[in-house]
């Protein structure tokens, strides 16, 4: 096979487009695995750990345009694969009424392709998106079997459509539903877990270079305490603890201090029960002292191994 | 441990190697297809064997598709992929354990005799009795001695008798493998391949996961985790997607009865057309709870599943049962308990709390005082042990609302393998879609197969 990447390219790419993996989150291996073999990669984990971003960075990698699918309830054939444009075939029936063939009214020229059909279809390979697959039936995962084993549908009225070039396929799911083992087999697995701090203060200084390391720590370290302790109807994701992390610089803040955390919390807890749950179960102060606690303990942690 | 995995040899070590390891995840819970094996082999010609933990991280990409299964897959790893010596010690602890464990069952058939006979006796009763205390076994074996030697009117009792021993030290046996560990049966001490027992003692160790546990014994500490976990669960049940479909302007397929007869007036020129989509169907759930004795363990978890419903459903109608049917129509307080709620319910009317069951009852006064609570829509949910009286009534009665409803769920907190041993279980079967339901994560595998 010519121009193969090895691991070892791939994630310096990764690296150079800014987007930070770390070894034990197996990410970068996983995806590659997904890429190399020709599978679909099938990511899940809680909301807002970046799986989404997951497919938008192979796109920059694999320099392949980006398709994407948003999945909701009810979403069926027709809004996810194609269509037919009967105003324009209404036209053609009546401008050419004598001479009209069936073939005529059923080719590419009346077909509206919905974006699996545009993956199929692209001339260039593309990274096709099917985002949150666990809000869908499992009628319409059924129905993505033969894209994502074969990659190629059939239009009764056409025959069968096979890819031009084999688009990378992404899904992802938040677990809201078990989906069925024929889909889960055909993929390869990732499963994402919220960042460690480390890996968010990379993430944190990389997305917003001018946050001081010890304000990018603090806010990571928090974030961390509130994911790990409270069980929360929703843990906050990366990009809220970003905005929370900009709006402290936009402040002015160099450090975290229990009126600000009071303040701005609304950034992160975006629901009134997770609100009442943790002023009932921790409050700021508490926060900020647990996170303090936690510094400690990484810096005991790293004593030990300089030693 | 470097391997040039290129040579036919070494690559056909390499694959028995995984189908073994696949088997072995497969003993654990894991489903695996060939092509799934295929995958791992061909991610492992691809990044090479050099590193142990990418070789995890290939296994674990293409092996392993559910979250749940990622521990059990990790303890897998570290013992099938462990150290020669490591592995021997461990087949040799598994060996040691197994005989054991048949000395114990051997000494059963010493020990518990009547007049030197054997007795008739099921493999799991020797269990028990072999885990007892010496001080109770010694028990058991006097009885039986005293009852060999015994007298009946001045005559010492005959080999007739022995049936009637049998029963009573049945009942003992019974008594005592309810009392040493209800829901875990005492079997043998697992496999006698090192490797596998090794991993089933690894993933005992690990059952402190909330989701694997029997609902009674998870501590009030981690009610919350439970908590937002049966609120998401039920919010799934709340909004179930029906498969029918009903007209509307935009949505889903075109409806071509509907567009033709519209059409009908511009000579049948599709000018207007109507599209199907999927109607999202509330059901009306109707949920009657058991709150007799014998479930009185699992209250918490009845009353967190219906507060974590109404919270998300309008117009659910629930019903507690015992003895008799007694309405909980109060509107549902956060942070009051099920059993604040079923006092006061039963203040009302004079009942007490705790005592039988009577489905049959229940099911009788809910069709005659509450005629309109069976609907084509409705959605019976039954959360009981099935252990009532006067059940074949009791199954009659649920064939007859089985015809009347979408639906009829019974959440059992009863494991399976005990159904056989519980009078009626079997005449509800037909009539509803039962599944045990004593943890969370039977919970969640009844609404991903049911909905």
């Amino acid at each position: 096979m010519q121009n193969r990447r090895t691991l070892d390219q791939f994630e310096n790419e990764l690296e150079a487009i800014g987007y930070i993996t770390e070894r034990n989150d197996r990410i970068a291996l996983t995806a590659y695995l997904a890429t190399e073999l020709g599978k679909p990669l099938l990511i899940s984990g809680p909301a807002g750990v970046g799986k989404t971003e997951i497919a938008k960075v192979l796109s920059q990698v694999l320099d392949a345009p980006l398709i994407r699918l948003q999945c909701y309830e009810g979403l069926d054939e027709t809004k996810a694969l194609y269509e037919w444009n009967y105003q324009r075939q209404l036209l053609k029936i009546q401008m050419g009424r004598e001479h009209l063939q069936e073939a005529d009214l059923f080719s590419t020229n009346y077909l509206l392709p919905r974006p699996l059909l545009q993956a199929l279809l692209s001339e260039k390979r593309s990274v096709l998106l099917i985002d949150e697959i666990d809000k869908t039936d499992s009628e319409f995962e059924a129905f993505l079997f033969e894209l994502l084993g074969e990659f190629q549908v059939t239009i009764p009225e056409m025959g069968t459509i096979r890819a031009k070039e084999r688009p990378m396929v992404v899904l992802t799911s938040n677990g809201e539903r078990e989906l069925s083992d024929g889909l889960k087999r055909r993929c390869i697995f990732l499963y994402v877990e919220p960042p460690s701090v480390n890996k968010e203060v990379r993430i944190l200084r990389a997305k917003v270079p001018d946050l001081p390391e010890q304000l990018a720590l603090e806010v990571a370290r928090a974030v961390n305490v509130l994911r790990e302790r409270l069980s929360l109807n929703k843990i906050p994701s990366v990009s809220e603890t970003m905005d929370w992390a900009k709006a402290l610089l936009v402040m002015g803040k160099t450090g975290l201090d229990p009126a600000w955390v009071d303040a701005t919390l609304t950034l992160l807890l975006k629901s009134q029960d997770d609100v009442e749950l943790f002023y009932r179960e921790m409050g700021a102060e508490r926060l900020l002292f647990e996170s303090s606690k936690m510094a400690q303990g990484e810096r005991h942690v790293h004593g030990h191994q300089q030693r | 441990m470097y391997m040039d995995i290129n040579s036919d040899r070494k690559v056909s070590e390499l694959d028995r190697h995984l189908v073994e390891f696949a088997q072995l995840l497969r003993t654990v819970g894991l489903k695996i297809s060939p092509s799934e094996i295929s995958d791992a082999t061909e991610g492992l010609s691809l990044i090479g064997l050099v590193d142990r933990d990418k070789v995890e991280a290939i296994l674990q990409a293409t092996l392993v598709k559910n979250v749940q299964h990622i521990s059990a897959f990790q303890e897998a790893f570290r013992a099938y992929f462990a150290t020669l010596d490591q592995k021997e010690a461990w087949q040799k602890e598994a060996t040691q354990q197994t005989n054991q464990w048949k000395q114990q069952i051997e000494s059963t058939y010493q020990d518990l005799r009547f007049q030197d006979n054997e007795l008739d006796i099921s493999e799991e009763q020797r269990a028990v009795y072999a885990s007892l205390p010496e001080k109770d076994k010694q028990r058991l074996r006097d009885f039986l001695e005293k009852s060999s030697n015994g007298t009946r009117s001045g005559v010492p009792v005959d080999h007739s008798y022995q049936p009637m021993v049998e029963r009573v030290l049945r009942g003992s046996l019974e008594y005592w493998r309810k009392k040493l560990n209800e829901d875990v049966p005492i079997l043998s001490p697992g496999s006698t391949n090192g490797v596998l027992s090794e991993v089933e003692r690894a993933l005992r160790d690990r059952e402190v996961e909330v989701l694997s546990r029997d609902l009674k014994k998870i501590s009030p500490e981690e009610w919350p985790e439970v908590i937002r976990l049966i609120r998401r669960l039920s919010q799934r049940l709340a909004s179930q997607v029906t498969r029918r479909y009903r007209a509307a302007r935009r949505r889903g397929g075109l409806d071509m009865r509907s567009t033709l007869r519209k059409n009908l007036r511009y000579g049948g020129v599709l000018v207007d057309r109507s599209y199907r989509s999927r109607r999202k169907g509330r059901p009306r759930i109707v949920l009657l709870c058991d709150i007799s004795g014998s479930m009185h363990k699992y209250t918490e978890f009845i009353w967190q599943f219906v507060y974590g419903l109404s919270t998300v459903v309008s117009g659910i109608k629930t019903f507690a049962f015992g003895e008799s049917l007694i309405p909980l129509n109060g509107k549902f307080r956060k942070g009051q308990t099920f059993e604040a709620m079923v006092k006061e319910a039963l203040l009302v009317s004079g009942k007490e709390w705790g005592g039988g069951t009577n489905l049959a009852n229940a099911l009788e006064t809910l069709q005659k005082k509450y005629p309109d609570t069976f609907t084509k829509q409705t959605l019976l949910l039954i959360v009981s042990d099935a252990q009532t009286l006067e059940g074949e009534k009791a199954a009659a009665l649920l064939s007859g609302v089985r015809r009347h409803v979408r639906e009829v769920l019974w959440l059992n907190t009863l494991p399976e393998r005990r159904w056989s041993e519980t009078p009626f279980v079997n005449a509800f079967l037909p009539f509803c879609q039962m599944y045990e339901c004593f943890t969370l994560g039977h919970l969640t595998q009844i609404l991903n197969k049911q909905f």
